[in-house]
């Protein structure tokens, strides 16, 4: 799956650099290191304003430069994440994948935060009522399956899975936003969004088990 | 549960995937593999496990993940 060496000479691919050849002189000391250097950052650039161009709907209300500025600072600091993590690259991927993706994230990241930086982020449960309406025509065991995971939040999670749940998967907050909000990790929070989604999944297939719902 | 009208759909997102998954940290050391074996034909689900279940469950990785193979793809056009 890593980069191949044997392109035929003058194809598109030929021209690519090998993830011999990046490794080779992305590291100081490196023969061609200068451009090697060069080659990476245009990488990243070019990553992050393919993910500002995706993302920039959402952002309408925000100056192009604003935005400019963003994706450059998102550049340079997945630049700095690649090359401090280039003993990381495994060769599974191709090197250009692995590079790209520190960019992507990097810039979905700062854009997310960007997008909410003037928006409140709500940790009780509001948006329930507003869930329940979605569809009227809805099968009525369906609303009965809503209030009774509604009642399952209340009941079985603890008050800050209840928190997380509420704010990442009922109110739809970025998990970035809220990470900085709560001034912790994506990977703790998610790890409470998966322990909460477990025990409200049990909780109501038990119920089902014990009779007092139809399955 | 029918998962086909919005009220359904609804429920399956707050409840998320109930297979086994990645936390995100893993999701993000693994992404450019998976990427770059689903876009070259390879059973990509299968070598990497728990993969499309976390892309189910977390839309921040999910959007992140469609971005990369939508780049990777620009770049091989």
């Amino acid at each position: 799956m890593g980069d191949a060496q044997t392109h035929p000479p003058g194809s598109a691919a030929a021209e690519r650099p090998t993830a011999e050849w990046w490794l080779r002189n992305l590291r100081p000391g490196g023969p061609e290191h200068d451009e090697a250097l060069a080659r990476l950052h245009a990488l990243m650039v070019r990553a992050s304003r393919f993910e500002l161009g995706r993302r920039r709907a959402a952002l309408a209300h925000v100056r192009g430069e604003e935005l400019e500025d963003v994706a450059m600072q998102a550049a340079d600091d997945a630049m700095m994440a690649v090359l401090a993590k280039l003993d990381e690259f495994r060769g599974e991927s191709r090197f250009t994948t692995w590079a790209y993706k520190f960019a992507i994230v990097e810039a979905g990241v700062k854009l997310r935060r960007r997008a909410w930086q003037e928006r409140e982020v709500l940790l009780e449960p509001d948006l329930w009522g507003a869930l329940g309406r979605a569809d009227g025509a809805a099968p009525a065991s369906e609303g009965g399956e809503l209030r009774r995971l509604k009642a399952a939040v209340d009941s079985e999670l603890t008050p800050h899975q209840r928190r997380v749940f509420v704010a990442l998967a009922l109110n739809e907050v970025p998990i970035d936003v809220l990470a900085e909000r709560l001034e912790t990790t994506r990977g703790a929070l998610y790890k409470t969004l998966h322990d909460a989604r477990r025990k409200l999944r049990r909780a109501l297939a038990a119920e089902v088990e014990a009779g007092e719902v139809a399955p | 549960m029918s998962a086909g009208s919005p009220r359904g759909e609804a429920l399956a997102r707050l409840l998320g995937p109930a297979g086994p998954e990645l936390g995100c940290e893993e999701c993000f050391d693994l992404l450019d593999r998976y990427v770059d074996l689903e876009l070259a034909g390879q059973p990509a689900d299968e070598r990497v496990p728990g993969m499309a279940a976390h892309l189910e469950g977390c839309p921040a990785c999910r959007e992140e993940y469609e971005s990369l193979r939508a780049l990777v793809l620009d770049d091989t056009a």
